[in-house]
């Protein structure tokens, strides 16, 4: 297996909501940034991987090509893929297997989503494709709802509390401020989220990620063509993938994603390093209760002391380890395809100085967490600085 | 003409024909017993491919729930209500949900719950009252 590098990242257009731009013209903009950041000309790009769940939303298939053809390059092969929110990470993950296996030198992966055009309640019915329609979206569920019902049997197991959820928001709320690209720049309090309206109790709308516009890229290559860029390299040297059954209820443990466990342990195995190793993690908060159970299936925490460990400011960018510095999904945005992928331009840009105020200090190795709709799909990966 | 179904087990078409009318069908591994709701043509458990429909019992606990207050289209004049997922008597985890529960007062985990018939979509179950307990 040959050694993988992410070469540069790019984030285009702010996350949030486009009035005048398409999910297409935002994607190609991302990949704009990102060739431009590596320093190479679009020819160099051998193939191209898009991550995205809801093209469909914007009456498009088959984006790969209109990305491909936008960058100038129409002759490169593309795929979309999509494995719900983790979309982005699956198509990092599909570029890092080509580039260490050799089939690949440079790919370009996007990660792209614009929804905010449709109405709430569609979108909600979109994003509830995520999960098994007969058994589970068919019964009354809806997205925060099963994450909901996670949070109900963690509070009930472990003691966690709406007060700790709150604290996870307000904390990604605060890192976002230092973000540019974030869809929030907003400050808000414990009691701005306890009295936010419920979407789906014990989920307030300050709990739930947004609905973002945005799209990211990153070109991932070889550690030898990369040399020919930058002395400053970020390998990814860990990489897991894994799956759990796909509707909630039949899962023996609810208070726990066991894709996560599995995916986390693949890649530290593969990177041969602990939880205690890293020193900034990117997870997948697309509700608050859902960061409370990474930072413990993740092994950051005991299971069942992640709320604790929020309420003793441990996930602070300050703190024993940097959960979310880039806002998270909750205030940087969840742009569902972009996701994956925005979560590896963050660790690009905190490893190359370019992450200003929400910098970790003297960070050397870094991992991202990204969950296909309740744990369907997770992929983990870890970088280390070179 | 249509396709020709060599299938020893229930559709998902039976099985929400099943549901309005207030019957619960599951599938059965028959070398090891392991059942479940959603389709199987393998048992996660033992991997034996030998898998027959089941009719379950309408009647089980609350495991987990939530109180939806913006809900799917499907569910656009229900809301709020509770999601549930319940552990049947016969052992299988399903959701469901409960009509006009709008406060977590309302419900909890560990009460006993019936499924019902129902012309509302999906499987609504409803709280049995402490007396009606089998």
């Amino acid at each position: 297996m040959r050694k993988v590098v992410v070469l540069s990242g790019g984030i285009g257009p702010r996350w949030g909501r486009w009035e005048k731009l398409t999910g297409r013209e935002g994607a190609a903009l991302a990949a704009k940034e990102a060739i431009e950041r590596a320093g190479i000309e679009p020819r160099q790009i051998q193939a191209i991987f898009v991550g995205n769940a809801l093209a469909e939303a914007e009456k498009q298939g088959h984006i790969g090509p209109i990305i491909a053809t936008e960058l100038g390059i129409p002759e490169v092969p593309t795929m979309r893929i999509e494995t719900a929110c983790a979309s982005g990470s699956s198509a990092f993950r599909e570029a890092f297997v080509n580039v260490a296996a050799g089939i690949y030198d440079v790919v370009l992966v996007v990660g792209v989503e614009k929804v905010t055009h449709i109405d709430v309640i569609t979108a909600t019915t979109y994003f509830a494709y995520g999960m098994d329609q007969v058994y589970e979206a068919r019964n009354g569920a809806s997205f925060p709802g099963v994450y909901a019902a996670m949070a109900v049997a963690h509070m009930n197991k472990y003691g966690t509390t709406e007060e700790q959820m709150a604290l996870v928001s307000v904390k990604n709320h605060t890192n976002a401020l230092y973000n540019p690209k974030a869809h929030f720049h907003k400050k808000i309090t414990v009691e701005d989220v306890l009295k936010s309206r419920v979407i789906a109790w014990p989920l307030k709308l300050y709990d739930c990620s947004p609905f973002s516009d945005g799209a990211a890229a990153v070109i991932v290559t070889t550690e030898e063509f990369a040399r020919k860029y930058t002395d400053n390299l970020v390998y990814v040297i860990g990489s897991g993938r894994a799956g759990v059954q796909m509707a909630l209820p039949e899962r023996d443990d609810l208070t726990s994603i066991k894709a996560t466990t599995l995916a986390a342990r693949e890649a530290y195995r593969m990177a041969g390093i602990e939880p205690k190793d890293v020193d900034f993690a990117e997870v997948h908060d697309c509700f608050t209760i859902a960061e409370i159970i990474a930072t413990e299936d993740l092994g950051f925490f005991k299971k069942g002391e992640g709320g604790k460990a929020v309420e003793e400011g441990l996930t602070q960018i300050d703190g024993k380890i940097a959960i979310n510095p880039s806002g998270g999904l909750k205030a940087k945005g969840h742009p569902v395809g972009a996701t994956g992928v925005g979560q590896v331009v963050e660790v690009w840009e905190q490893f190359n100085g370019l992450a200003g105020k929400r910098t970790v200090p003297g960070a050397e190795i870094a991992l991202t967490h990204n969950v296909g709709a309740t744990g369907g799909t997770v992929n983990v990966h870890i970088f280390r600085r070179g | 003409m249509p396709e020709e179904i060599e299938l020893k087990t229930h559709t998902i078409k039976d099985f929400l024909d099943g549901v309005r009318n207030g019957k619960l069908l599951g599938y059965r591994c028959r070398n090891c017993g392991y059942q479940q709701v959603t389709p199987m043509v393998f048992c996660p458990k033992c991997q034996s491919g030998d898998i027959e429909s089941v009719e379950l019992k309408p009647t089980g606990k609350i495991i987990s729930f939530t109180i939806i207050h913006v809900p799917p289209e499907s569910h656009i004049n229900d809301a709020p209500y509770a999601w549930v997922i319940v552990e049947l008597d016969d052992g299988p985890r399903v959701s469901g949900w409960i009509q006009f529960i709008s406060r977590p007062e309302q419900i909890k985990i560990g009460a006993r719950v019936r499924y019902r018939r129902s012309y509302l979509p999906g499987m609504i179950f409803e709280l049995v009252k402490e007396e009606d307990k089998p």
